[in-house]
């Protein structure tokens, strides 16, 4: 069933109508038959035939986008700590004039009451790079190669300075914990194209998770089957993935047919159940999803060439590196949305660089840098670039004053920091927005979190109003109540 | 269907059917361009669309939920026969307007197991089994509901579907995920209500106002944690917003819980389709406003839990203990002194702490106040060290002193710590409307109140007492008064949807003009009014009287002309299918497999975790404390709930969101859950033991291993079918794991063909669906 491409006139409130109406109003957003999962989901069809429907598969089977969308899949490279942008992508040549003078402006510096210190120039030296000229600090080699394909968003700020708010926040929108997640955001919307595989894959950092863990890839009031599923290398990437021990490839099928017979014994006598026959169906979608996740992490069918280019060769870039392979697997295999965490556990092996940020982003950045260049390289080789977006960035960014009068740290800086995006449907080679000269706060342009969202579900096609879930009352959206606005620079 | 001129029909007629499909019609009339919805609209039948007249008056316009219960007639049908109570006459009128039937009642197998796991989350026993066999009457199961009331399972069950209902959780989220000091004493306190039968309106005044009724207790205390179980974030960005996020979480659960409206959405501005103003919202606000939680900075603090009584008792106890202490130092001096002369001596030795040492040294009167508390753990000790130097009248004395002092503490025990916040001022803080809902734009100062549209009167506010506000009193008395139009029917529509999957009210926190309107109005008022009167807000009372009905007892059988028109079964032709919640299917497969734990109460439980989760964790060593499967073994209701890791078996098999308050589950069906069942480490333990179990309890012979096995999982003897399937898949998995393992001996290779085959019946259908 094809969707008539139109937009229905907004109801003239965010609060409270049945979910009945939640459909009317977001119905026309989905195609038809995504729309009858959903009635159906919401026990609004509650008996729908089987044939009527898709059965285990509804609730990711893929849909229409709202809109010719920029981009299908996403990948967002999460920088977990906060990486400083006066180090990274916005140069400011007067934090060296003022290097080592006391700040003076009006902005709050620093969380939570830790020493302030002198403003402290980047030690890591900008360059002008591609055809653009976007200016890249020398922390990039790598990734300056791509630095035409580069939107630069320097404006960036948020609502808050603790890292789990903070974290929550650009995963979720919300500042509180229990929301849906972007990439749930996404599935629900979108769906995903291989059902064999988890819509949403979160990969994290073998030092720990970003604080507030699972929170920032949870389906909030969404059906868990949109949340984030973790995906780790090795031989069981996906929860319970192994059969139980002892329990070859073949027992194992011998075990499900016998499941599946008895199954339907059972559902002889029960044929108008539907959810009976859906629960059947996703055993053998489990099944089929036991080869397909392992296969993904199976790195020996990639070349030694590509091991090294990603830089599964060094030790440094190792874990980061696999991740990114991975990531291009999953990509090949039309994975909707895919979250990488760079840094993980506490302070130093995250990008939280307190006590010294120079070693800490020399180390964080040199174990990413290589990997997600080639994921990007390899994206264009595949002929995938213009499917793919590219989200980089963390929670907040640092001050550009030390912590502490001649100490090398940095504190965190909500006011003013940077995210880049790249590929589908994103033009590159570009610096969107300003901080300051010294570069604290957002000045020119500044671009909330959820303006952020507002783009990002752009670019996948999605509009922000209308992608909604009624719960408690409301009609929840990833980007709240309040206003947003897609970043229209950002697009090509 | 008759005409639908007037708007308030669906409330005033039993026409359920055809209100919501005027709902329906709202919605496809809305869509311009609603051809693609075709296929939806024909399983609907939906019929043209009418328009709406003006109500003719106030009284009339008012929304249904909005009206006082009234005790409608019990209506007149044809078939008498199938009437057991007044529910059965409600809904076969409505069935009868069509000329419909219901389903003929359920197999006696199935209605017993729809029984036990309704009432107590478990299937029956062999025993059990037998002994319901030997009556299968609709008297015979009437007795069995008795029964099962009667079950501390009860409680466990049905305190879970109540903690849905308050966001029940452990942690407060967050980055540091702290924990809830003993909140568990309040999962406990549900489920010792509802065990009890406590009534409805006493456990809304208890939640609501514990610490001010006039016979509060340690109890009522521990029960006002209500307020507190949401998560909370001790590093907040901005205190005064946060202060305020706290608040708005304890209108949303008390109005949504209680009430069933959704008033918080009234915070920003009035509401844009109830009759709620912001004004009204922030009076409510007011009422909470007095509470405060006790921390000691990002420390989130536990209290003693008892009345002002209790705690002035326990004062004045600790007040003659200190008298006590006093006279053993005054007695002690002398030997002290001794005492701590060998010691700069180095002739004796001690453990006791250097602060006890140096209190030794100092008169009582000037010891401070941590001094005294050191004395006072360590009192014994003091005494048995200085004994060589005490003669027998200070020894003696001494003594008579120590056993005063456990005289004290015998008479009056300390009291149970637990988690809830606290009001300790008659005097109120102002509490101002928030321009825009922002924390830092106050706007003018409100008083108490509530909603205008659900009272008939302005809220009686009580006078301060000399110890709180009596605010929340004054709302808890008026929620659960015999006048509050919402109260019993949301909770009458509550118990209703557990029994049948779905409530009257299909949107069971939302009977606000937005929400789903009664299927059966009639009934659900009547209940409500049956309920808070004659059934003196007795759950159990209302239990028997809905499982005793025939509606209840129908089974599921189909009938495609019913389903056509009727696709939601709002008419309640059938009994609907619905899967069981996670903990009916956990403590399910634990009983089967032999290894419930009955114990019940106390800290939770922590069930298996996969290393691989805990490695997604910022503290991954601190978090989760190593398995101990016995204590992991007990009901799924004791299990800790984090809110920054969920068991994964729980979360994926759909455990509601725990960060507000969650009126119904979600049901979904997709490949991870099959993959948990499947592969996971519970449900292959629960099969290695059900195996064991098998062969302990049947024998060797495969044909009574099969039979036990369909009774135990299942309450029934397996069909000829299913026991030649099961048969040769034994045989065959047997001869298939000697070849897959060399010199793996017979019995072994059968015992884990066994145990697949255990797997297999702990993963069907039938499991998990009741018919």
């Amino acid at each position: 069933m094809s969707m008539p491409r139109r937009r229905l006139a907004k109801l003239p409130a965010t609060c409270g109508h049945s979910r009945r109406e939640f459909l009317w109003e977001t119905g026309a957003g989905f195609t038809g038959l995504a729309l009858l999962d959903l009635l159906s989901r919401d026990g609004f069809i509650e008996r729908l035939r089987a044939e009527d429907v898709q059965k285990v598969q509804g609730l990711l089977a893929p849909r229409k986008p709202h809109f010719d969308p920029g981009a299908t899949r996403c990948v967002f490279l999460f920088m977990n700590g906060g990486p400083s942008q006066v180090d990274t992508f916005d140069p400011k040549p007067m934090l060296e004039k003022h290097h080592d003078t006391k700040y003076s402006g009006g902005i709050e510096v620093g969380s939570n009451g830790r020493p302030i210190g002198y403003l402290m120039k980047s030690p890591f030296p900008f360059q002008q790079h591609g055809e653009s000229g976007l200016p890249i600090s020398s922390l990039y080699p790598h990734l300056a190669r791509h630095a035409d394909d580069l939107c630069v968003i320097r404006s960036m700020h948020t609502d808050t300075a603790a890292h789990a708010s903070g974290c929550i926040q650009m995963n979720t929108g919300k500042v509180g914990i229990g929301s849906p997640s972007l990439g749930s955001w996404v599935n629900y919307g979108l769906g995903t194209e291989n059902q064999q595989l988890p819509g949403f894959v979160v990969m994290i950092d073998p030092r720990g998770g970003p604080i507030g863990s699972a929170s920032n890839w949870s389906g909030g009031y969404l059906p868990a089957a949109y949340q984030g599923t973790h995906f780790r290398a090795g031989q069981s990437p996906v929860l319970n993935l192994k059969n139980p021990a002892g329990v070859s490839v073949q027992g194992q099928r011998r075990s499900l047919d016998l499941l599946k017979s008895l199954n339907q014994e059972h559902f002889a006598l029960r044929q108008n159940e539907s959810e009976l026959e859906a629960r059947i169906e996703s055993y053998e979608l489990a099944f089929r999803m036991q080869a397909a996740a392992r296969d993904v992490v199976d790195l020996s069918r990639e070349s030694k060439k590509t091991h090294e280019r990603y830089g599964l060769d060094n030790p440094r870039t190792e874990d980061f590196g696999r991740k990114c392979l991975i990531t291009k697997r999953l990509l090949e295999r039309g994975v909707r949305y895919i979250q990488l965490y760079s840094g993980g556990g506490h302070i130093e092996d995250t990008w939280d660089g307190h006590t010294d940020c120079i070693s800490n982003h020399k180390l964080h950045a040199a174990e990413t840098d290589r990997p997600m260049s080639a994921l990007m390289q390899d994206m264009k080789d595949l002929g995938l670039w213009d499917e793919t977006l590219f989200v980089w960035g963390g929670e907040f960014g640092r001050t550009p004053t030390s912590e502490g009068v001649g100490k090398p740290g940095r504190d965190h800086d909500w006011h003013g920091f940077t995210m880049w995006l790249a590929g589908g449907g994103v033009k590159g080679g570009q610096a969107i927005g300003a901080t300051d000269e010294l570069g604290f706060a957002a000045v020119d342009r500044p671009v909330h979190v959820r303006d952020l969202h507002a783009t990002i579900l752009h670019l996948m096609g999605l509009d922000h109003e209308d992608l909604s879930y009624f719960y408690q009352g409301l009609d929840q959206r990833l980007t709240g109540p309040a206003e947003a606005h897609v970043v229209q620079e950002v697009l090509a | 269907m008759a005409s639908r001129s007037d708007p308030n029909r669906a409330a005033t007629q039993e026409e359920s059917l055809v209100s919501t499909v005027n709902l329906s019609i709202r919605m496809f009339n809305g869509l311009v361009a609603g051809a693609f919805l075709l296929g939806a609209a024909q399983v609907l039948a939906v019929d043209p669309p009418t328009d709406s007249a003006v109500p003719s008056s106030a009284e009339e316009s008012q929304h249904w939920s909005y009206r006082p219960v009234s005790r409608p007639q019990v209506p007149a049908v044809r078939a008498t026969q199938w009437v057991r109570n007044p529910i059965d006459a409600f809904v076969l009128a409505q069935l009868e307007e069509r000329n419909w039937t219901p389903a003929p009642p359920a197999s006696p197998v199935a209605l017993m197991r729809r029984l036990y796991l309704d009432l107590i989350g478990l299937p029956p026993t062999m025993q059990e089994q037998k002994v319901v066999s030997e009556d299968v009457s609709p008297r015979g199961f009437d007795k069995l509901v008795d029964q099962l009331l009667a079950r501390k399972g009860y409680g466990e069950r049905w305190g879970r579907h109540w903690l849905d209902l308050v966001r029940f959780a452990e942690t407060n989220g967050y980055e540091r995920d702290a924990i809830k000091p003993h909140v568990w004493r309040y999962r406990d306190y549900v489920i010792r209500s509802f065990n009890e039968d406590k009534p409805y309106d006493q456990f809304v005044r208890e939640q609501l106002a514990g610490d001010e009724l006039k016979n509060a207790t340690s109890e009522t205390l521990i029960a006002t944690g209500f307020y507190r179980l949401g998560p909370w974030d001790d590093e907040p960005a901005d205190f005064a917003e946060d202060r305020f996020d706290q608040l708005d979480d304890m209108l949303n659960v008390t109005s949504q819980t209680f009430l069933g409206i959704t008033l918080a959405c009234a915070r920003c501005h009035d509401h844009k389709f109830e009759a709620y103003t912001q004004r009204e919202y922030y009076q409510v606000i007011a009422i909470f406003n007095p509470l405060q939680r006790p921390q000691a900075g990002r420390s989130d603090l536990d209290s003693p839990a008892g009345s002002h009584l209790q705690l002035a008792k326990v004062k004045q106890r600790d007040l003659a203990i200190v008298q006590q202490d006093g006279q053993i130092h005054a007695f002690c001096r002398g030997a002290a002194s001794h005492f701590l002369e060998k010691l700069a001596a180095e002739e004796v030795e001690t453990t006791l702490p250097k602060t006890v040492i140096d209190a030794l040294k100092v008169e009582w009167e000037k010891c401070t106040t941590e001094q005294r508390q050191q004395v006072r753990s360590h009192q014994t000790r003091i005494v048995t060290a200085l004994t060589p130097w005490l003669d027998q009248k200070q020894r003696e004395a001494c003594q008579a002193a120590l056993s005063t002092i456990a005289a004290l503490q015998r008479e009056t025990p300390d009291l149970p710590r637990g988690y809830f916040f606290v009001e300790s001022s008659p005097q109120a803080p102002p509490t101002h409307l928030l321009l825009r809902g922002k924390a830092n734009s106050p706007g003018p100062e409100v008083q108490p109140g509530v909603p205008q549209v659900l009272a008939h009167e302005p809220l009686r506010v009580l006078e301060p007492s000399p110890r709180t506000s009596q605010r929340r009193l004054s709302l808890a008395q008026w929620i659960a008064g015999a006048d509050n139009p919402l109260t019993a029917r949301v909770i009458v529509n509550r118990v209703w949807q557990h029994h049948f999957g779905y409530g009257i009210v299909r949107t069971p926190s939302d009977f606000g003009v937005m929400g789903a309107p009664p299927t059966h109005p009639r009934l659900l008022d009547w209940l409500a009014d049956w309920f808070a009167h004659e059934g003196g807000w007795s759950f159990k009372k209302l239990h028997r009287l809905i499982l005793a009905s025939n509606t209840y007892r129908m089974s599921a059988a189909w009938n495609d002309e019913y389903a056509a028109a009727d696709p939601e079964n709002n008419l309640l032709w059938r009994r609907s299918y619905r899967r069981l919640e996670v903990e009916a299917i956990r403590d399910s497969m634990l009983a089967i497999s032999g290894k419930l734990d009955r114990s019940m109460y106390g800290p939770s439980m922590y069930p298996f975790i996969p290393a691989e989760i805990l490695e997604g964790h910022a503290d991954k060593l601190k978090i989760w404390p190593k398995f101990d499967e016995r204590q992991a073994n007990r009901r799924t209701i004791y299990a800790y709930v984090k809110r920054s890791m969920i068991v994964p078996f729980l979360e994926v098999m759909d455990l509601c969101d725990t960060t507000r308050p969650a009126p119904e589950r979600l049901i979904t069906s997709v490949a991870p859950q099959a993959l948990t069942m499947l592969n996971g480490d519970f449900v292959n333990r629960q099969a290695g033991y059900f195996a064991e179990r098998l062969v302990t309890q049947a024998g060797v012979d495969t044909t009574a291993q099969i039979h036990l096995a369909y009774r135990l999982a299942f309450s029934r003897e397996p069909t000829i079918r299913e026991q030649d399937q099961i048969r040769e898949f034994l045989r065959s998995e047997a001869l298939r794991r000697s070849e897959e393992k060399e010199g793996l001996n017979e019995a072994d290779a059968r015992h884990y063909a066994l145990t697949q085959m255990c797997r297999v019946i702990l993963n069907l259908n039938e499991l998990v669906y009741t018919d």
